[in-house]
């Protein structure tokens, strides 16, 4: 699909760059300390934290890919759609509180809390970093093919766009520019995916009962695609994909951070709650939008490529929908409101990875504490600098990397990383930290070799026979593993750091139930 | 005003923990129950999924599908609501008489 200019494209695109240029003008100048810049100073509202949060979330992968797969498999997407809703509510019932209340400025401050902090914060840093960094590639990678595909931009042009825009968001306006950024976005995609919906139900008369009926007429696979289909194989891996979903969102370390930026512990719950909601509604709203495809796609060869398939991917279904229910206008303003959507969730990504290197390894572990607020924003905007050129870099050099296998496994490596060592911080007082340490390595050596042994590498990669691990997701066997290490070294542990972090249980517990003492 | 370190013994702040506990971990465990039995239904009975609804085209699957989702939402309002309005004045309480 690429017939080049687009007026509307263009035109909507350049209002959302000028206007997030202007945001991040008027954040740096309000950008004074480390505080504003890791998270806003703590003055965002719940409403805008939770608009916030929801669009870190509904990324274009979620997006437009969850449209493609409705539009392919059907009901299996609605599994992905529960799991965003329900991983996002359990994140409210769990996190909210305690972590708002022990935490300052990244999820490190949290683990470090009663633990060996340098310690603690090497492993946070190593779960932010190998999270973060191949998350923000897997992302600008995605969109360097879309604008290839959208607009016939050159793939590598469509890559240092989005690298610089969101190094300078980042660097200039760091935590307030971040979120006011993903603030319009998640309005604007929130506006967008209505209006798909609505433009995709017209013909039906906004009868769904039509629709459904229609699409298992038209589907290749007919009445099937209403029922469950290809995603659910086998236990593990259907298990596997719900505690991937609970266990990753909840150990996103961009997520973990925007608790910080409401002021306490009543906001960041509000702001997840509407977090919740957005998220639920969006979700549900782009399975309908994927089932209402099959119907008003089919036929129309223009947008299937040589051998009848939809051309540039099942991504595409959203994009293609909206030319077809509203024009060129329409596929314009669906166009860049998808860009905006993958500059407003790197720039959150690439933050969370400079506050990492920052303040969790330079100010806390390298200095000890002992730096000025001033240094620690230097460093942080040279960090900020140096990950956002690194991720260009490497988006360049590994433009045929598989981003879906990338972004399973990211999650994977949050649930099986991130999480248990969270959860268990949280809310287990046995926690020592060479449990916290080993545990935590064992989820992170044990999900990267199941992922390596799985088909989607072993076999589709490697070129291997047959899989040494017969299932396409890790995560219920990762996370079992950190969860059970983690307990098991740690309540074997009898040297004196044991007993320090044991005894100091109490205290973070009054600490996390009531907030900081007035 | 008291020290915090003795609070773990006072009967408000208990009372504020088991409180709390039990509301976050019955609503977590209810949703996820709800989750993972759908993606097991979906495994071992796709029939049962696939079955439309009387008189119509919609499936069981879709139905209930969007009723899930439908929940988290309402849990998570339910959740918010219940903590602002019975466990944070609780907070309050405590958190002026011990410092």
């Amino acid at each position: 699909m690429t017939d080049g200019f687009n007026p509307t494209a263009v035109w909507v695109f350049t209002a959302f760059i000028v206007a997030s240029l202007l945001v991040t003008w008027w954040a740096a100048v309000k950008t004074r300390s480390a505080g504003d810049f890791y998270t806003a100073g703590g003055k965002i509202t719940d409403l805008q934290n939770g608009l916030a949060l929801a669009g870190d979330f509904m990324s274009a992968a979620t997006f437009l890919g969850l449209t493609g797969l409705a539009f392919m498999g059907g009901g299996d997407a609605l599994l992905f759609a529960i799991g965003g809703t329900v991983g996002w509510a359990v994140i409210l019932f769990i996190f909210a509180d305690r972590l708002r209340n022990l935490g300052r400025y990244t999820f490190a401050d949290v683990v470090a809390f009663r633990l060996h902090p340098e310690q603690l914060r090497i492993l946070a840093a190593v779960g932010t970093l190998i999270v973060a960094i191949p998350y923000l590639i897997a992302q600008m990678v995605g969109a360097g093919g879309l604008f290839q595909a959208l607009f016939d931009l050159p793939y590598g042009l469509a890559v240092l766009i989005v690298g610089t825009l969101m190094t300078v968001y980042v660097t200039f306006g760091g935590m307030l520019a971040t979120t006011w950024v993903q603030v319009i976005k998640a309005v604007l995609l929130l506006t967008g995916g209505t209006a798909l919906a609505v433009m995709a139900l017209l013909p039906f008369g906004f009868d769904m009962n039509e629709m459904f009926s229609r699409a298992a007429e038209i589907h290749p696979i007919g009445e099937r695609i209403l029922g469950p289909g290809g995603l659910y194989q086998d236990p593990v891996s259907v298990i596997s994909l719900a505690l991937a979903f609970i266990g990753g969102t909840a150990g996103l370390p961009h997520v973990l951070m925007r608790f910080f930026t409401v002021p306490d512990a009543r906001q960041a719950r509000k702001s997840i709650g509407y977090a919740v909601t957005f998220i639920g509604y969006f979700m549900g709203l782009t399975v309908i939008i994927g089932f209402a495809a099959i119907v008003l796609l089919a036929g129309e060869t223009q947008y299937l490529d040589a051998d009848g398939r939809i051309a540039g991917g099942a991504n595409m279904t959203a994009v293609y929908l909206a030319r077809q229910t509203g024009g060129d206008a329409f596929f314009g303003f669906i166009s860049a409101v998808a860009f905006a959507t993958i500059l407003a969730v790197v720039s959150g990504i690439l933050l969370s990875a400079s506050a990492s290197v920052a303040h969790d390894l330079y100010a806390r572990v390298f200095c000890r504490g002992d730096v000025s607020d001033r240094r620690e924003m230097i460093v942080s905007r040279v960090a900020t600098i140096a990950i956002g050129a690194i991720a260009i870099g490497l988006s360049i050099l590994f433009r045929n990397l598989n981003i879906g296998v990338i972004s399973a496994l990211v999650l994977a490596i949050a649930a099986s990383v991130n999480f248990p060592v969270l959860i268990l911080a949280l809310f287990w007082p046995g926690l020592t930290t060479r449990g916290a340490l080993v545990g935590g390595s064992t989820g992170l050596v044990v999900v990267i070799l199941l992922t390596v042994l799985s088909p989607t590498i072993w076999v589709s990669v490697l070129g291997h026979e047959k899989a040494i691990y017969p299932y396409a997701y890790p995560t219920l066997f990762s996370m079992m593993a950190a969860f059970g290490v983690t307990m098991a070294v740690s309540m074997a542990d009898r040297s004196q750091r044991a007993a320090v972090d044991r005894a100091a249980y109490p205290a973070q517990l009054v600490r996390s139930e009531l907030g900081q003492p007035a | 005003m008291n020290e915090r370190g003795k609070l773990l013994d006072d009967a408000d702040f208990r009372r504020l923990l088991q409180r709390r506990s039990r509301l976050r971990w019955w609503l977590a465990g209810f949703l996820i129950a709800a989750y993972v039995g759908y993606g097991l239904a979906g495994l071992y009975a796709p029939a049962l999924l696939a079955a439309s609804l009387p008189g119509s085209s919609i499936t069981w699957g879709i139905a209930l599908g969007y009723g899930i989702i439908i929940l988290g939402i309402a849990c998570s309002i339910g959740y918010v609501w219940q903590v602002n309005r019975i466990i944070a004045p609780l907070q309050k309480k405590i958190a002026g008489e011990w410092r």
